[in-house]
């Protein structure tokens, strides 16, 4: 009889899940799929070619795919090579509390010839379930002053290490990530800056100060251990993590992926103190042969004359991981993470870790997310190509969201030694 | 005084334009764009970004692109970077005969990213690309089984004929044939699958239908005779090989992009059936975009099992021209030419030559055609990657353009001056 199991089926998305079919006939090629359906009604699908061993098994730990999707070998292939049908589609969790993403698992005999879908009958499925909470973590809405956002807290008594997370110009509020940090022990703030509620509806400047009284507010709550805080950020709001950084001492971990070492686009205001935006050459915009348009040149031209963009990151008390993807087609990213590091060696620092990802692109996400190869900005753009190979950059997913906690730890949780 | 020039304003489609700007304040960035609506009413666009020399001039003859769809000096990038406003959407003129590509050349006065409806452009030239020349005929043809147009040059003639045979995706692709014909070539483009009352699916490949299209051709009062040649793309270019290898007629045979053995279905000849090497659908390679690569799945020609698939090309009584896209995602063509060309050598048959395109994908096509990356097929769900790096494969369509029509043109009219 076929059986087609997964172990765990219901799990966090960062947890990884043992897929296996059995009762085959010996040597039979099978096709894989799996389908997911996002909170918009949007369609993800993926698929994989296996061939059964003497015994009728397929075990995703132990063979390669012939073809499909990815080929060779790839335990977790199956979710992070999942492609929307509409090319400029992100998938991203909105809610992250009350449900979690249900992964379709079907598995047919492959009689696939050079056409279309799969002429056999369904022979097995199961459905996943990728949750982006752990059972216990709470989520309190944030409207304290000015500040709009989400604080995900572990569950447990005690107090645990503060980070506050920022996403790039997308906008709006992105929970997923902070929930899943929080899952992993960090009282995690999910911290919209624009394009959310009350907050500006467009970018036109940015003001440290309010990221200042997201820090002083974590600091102050009851479940938050002090004294320093870290943030985790990717691309604008890797700009602002930067900055939050180079001005703020309470920042003792801070997290960069794939982000400009200067202001971009619009001025940073701290205390009077305005960071004017680095020139940039607008006709280095290039456009790949898909149409997707990459800003990765903009800056080629820009040198010295930009210095009053930079920050003054070596006056940071803290500690960098920057985190780069090679392929990144949105922000040059590798050249951004150079530019930085030489700034705090030529002040004699060296509190910094490079984490650089051949073929990983912009969008480095939690592990076993697909790649996001483009999108669109609304008001901005409507195809941005952020990069990246499908394998290399789930890949690299993996390896970095461990880095990450195990950074954060490090810089975060004071040790026994530390207090002596 | 601004002024946007683009020479000649009315052209073949294979010829180049010369674009020239002129009046502009010196070192002024601007931004060209062309763009263009097929017969359906789909849209293409692309755009670049110049910067004006100290004389306030652009020559797209010498100035780089430094932006936009292209970069660097390409005096028809705006062509051939056009790109679909729907994704996976080929360029391909239907009527071939009565009205050209309009394609419409805008000056801006800046970089211009998006496109608003507020901003107008500085300059406007409209540019139309034509597919065939003046006097070429097209006749429909219906003749036994034979099903296709003919497309004739003006004059008296005779000329020399050739068949144009494009993939086995059916319908009737007859643009590189109009093309051909301009350039002093009768040319059948004919169909071979789904198109008119020919079969719906292609389930065998019967030479004989493609050796009745020959003897049509020869027995034409203004086709010369004693041979053809066959220009051929795709499946095409594995029925062209095949042609080749069986059909006295045909003493000149333009391969791009095929298989050099019979794959897939059966081809059948009189009393001679050789069977296919099949492609394993498991093997195919689902690219980023959606668009399937199918360049793993075809069974290998070497492997013994797969001998008697393997087309006999040294029993091919005329030359043949491989064309070969190293970026091809549809099929490994490189490897497939070199093997006919080892298996011409090793029989001593000097009758054969390859060109290999660094950077051309499987679509290679008359120039300045906008680069097709990948598109949908009749038949199937999702988009066949084709492949190809743009500004490579534009050079590779110019190049072997000229190398078709002097292959033609050597081994063709020969066989006029042996009379």
């Amino acid at each position: 009889m076929i059986q087609l199991t997964a172990t765990p089926v219901t799990a966090l998305v960062d947890e990884p899940v043992h897929i296996r079919a059995t009762g085959l006939t010996p040597f039979q090629v099978v096709s894989l799929q799996a389908s997911l359906k996002d909170e918009k009604g949007n369609m993800f699908y993926s698929r994989a070619y296996y061939r059964a061993n003497e015994i009728g098994e397929v075990d995703l730990e132990h063979d390669s795919s012939l073809g499909g999707d990815y080929v060779g070998r790839h335990p977790m292939g199956l979710i992070w090579s999942l492609k929307p049908e509409n090319l400029l589609t992100r998938l991203m969790k909105k809610d992250v509390m009350n449900s979690p993403f249900q992964v379709h698992l079907k598995l047919y005999d492959s009689d696939v010839l050079l056409d279309n879908k799969p002429t056999t009958a369904l022979k097995a499925s199961l459905t996943l379930e990728r949750w982006y909470v752990a059972p216990g973590v709470t989520r309190i809405l944030v409207q304290e002053g000015r500040l709009r956002g989400a604080l995900f807290l572990p569950p447990g008594e005690g107090r645990f290490p503060g980070v506050i997370d920022l996403f790039g110009a997308v906008g709006g509020l992105i929970e997923f990530r902070a929930s899943l940090l929080a899952s992993h022990g960090f009282a995690s703030l999910a911290l919209a800056y624009y394009g959310y509620e009350d907050l500006p509806p467009r970018l036109e400047i940015i003001d440290l100060e309010y990221f200042e009284e997201a820090v002083n507010f974590l600091l102050r709550h009851p479940k938050v251990c002090g004294p320093g805080i870290g943030v985790v950020s990717i691309c604008k709001g890797a700009e602002i993590g930067l900055s939050m950084a180079a001005h703020l001492k309470q920042i003792t971990a801070t997290v960069l992926i794939n982000g400009p070492t200067f202001t971009v686009g619009i001025p940073q205001v701290y205390r009077g103190h305005i960071y004017q935006p680095a020139p940039f050459s607008a006709q280095l915009v290039t456009i790949n042969s898909l149409g997707l348009v990459e800003l990765n040149h903009l800056f080629e031209e820009t040198g010295a004359e930009a210095s009053q963009s930079f920050f003054p990151i070596e006056k940071a008390q803290g500690h960098f991981l920057f985190i780069v993807g090679e392929e990144d087609k949105n922000i040059n990213s590798k050249r951004n993470a150079a530019l930085a590091i030489e700034q705090l060696r030529r002040n004699g620092k060296n509190n910094w870790t490079l984490l650089s990802y051949p073929g990983a692109g912009h969008l480095i996400e939690p592990p076993y997310s697909p790649l996001c190869l483009a999108s669109g900005i609304r008001t901005i753009c409507s195809a941005f190509h952020w990069g990246g190979e499908v394998i290399p950059h789930a890949a690299a997913q993996e390896h970095a969201w461990k880095e990450i906690q195990k950074f954060l730890r490090k810089h975060l949780i004071p040790t026994a030694t530390s207090k002596l | 005084m601004l002024q946007l020039t683009a020479t000649p304003a009315s052209a073949l489609a294979d010829d180049p334009v010369h674009i020239r700007v002129t009046g502009l304040p010196p070192f002024q960035v601007v931004t060209l764009k062309a763009s263009l609506k097929d017969e359906k009413g789909n849209l293409f666009q692309s755009k670049a970004f110049y910067k004006a020399n100290g004389a306030g001039q652009v020559d797209l003859e010498q100035t780089p692109a430094l932006g936009g769809d292209y970069v660097g000096v390409h005096p028809m990038g705006l062509f051939w970077s056009l790109k679909p406003e729907k994704a996976f959407q080929r360029l391909l003129k239907q009527d071939v005969m009565h009205s050209p590509f309009w394609v419409t050349l805008d000056l801006y006065d800046s970089i211009c990213f998006h496109d608003s409806p507020t901003v107008q452009p500085w300059a406007s030239q409209m540019v139309q690309r034509w597919f065939s020349g003046p006097g070429v005929q097209r006749k429909q043809i219906r003749e036994g089984r034979v099903r296709g147009a003919l497309f004739l040059p003006p004059g008296e003639g005779p000329f020399p004929g050739v068949i144009d045979l494009f993939g086995g995706f059916g319908n009737l692709i007859e643009f590189r044939a109009s093309l051909l014909a301009t350039r002093g070539f009768a040319v059948l483009a004919l169909a071979y699958v789904a198109y008119e009352d020919l079969p719906d699916k292609l389930l065998e490949v019967d030479l004989e239908y493609f050796e009745e299209a020959a003897n049509l051709l020869l027995a034409h009062p203004k086709i010369q005779k004693p041979g053809i040649g066959v220009i051929s793309l795709s499946k095409g270019a594995e029925i062209a090989l095949a042609m080749a290898c069986y059909l006295k007629q045909v003493v000149a045979t333009i391969c791009i992009n095929g298989f050099n053995a019979v794959s897939n279905v059966p081809l059948r000849y009189r009393d001679l059936v050789v069977t296919p090497i099949r492609s394993g659908g498991e093997r195919m390679q689902v690219h980023i975009s959606g668009a399937v690569c199918y360049r793993h799945c075809h069974g290998d020609p070497r492997d013994q099992l797969n001998r008697q698939s393997v087309l006999p090309v040294e029993n091919a009584q005329g030359w043949i021209l491989f064309i070969v896209g190293e970026d091809d995602e549809c099929i490994n063509s490189k490897a497939y030419a070199e093997q006919a060309m080892d298996q011409l050598q090793s029989h001593g048959r000097s009758c054969g030559r390859i060109l290999v395109y660094p950077g051309a994908g499987h679509l290679i096509e008359p120039p300045y055609a906008p680069l097709c990356f990948a598109s949908w097929v009749r038949g199937f769900s999702w988009p066949f990657l084709w492949g190809g790096v743009p500004a490579a494969h534009a050079a590779a369509e110019e190049h072997a353009w000229g190398e078709i029509q002097k292959f033609f043109r050597q081994h063709l009219i020969q066989t006029r001056c042996k009379l």
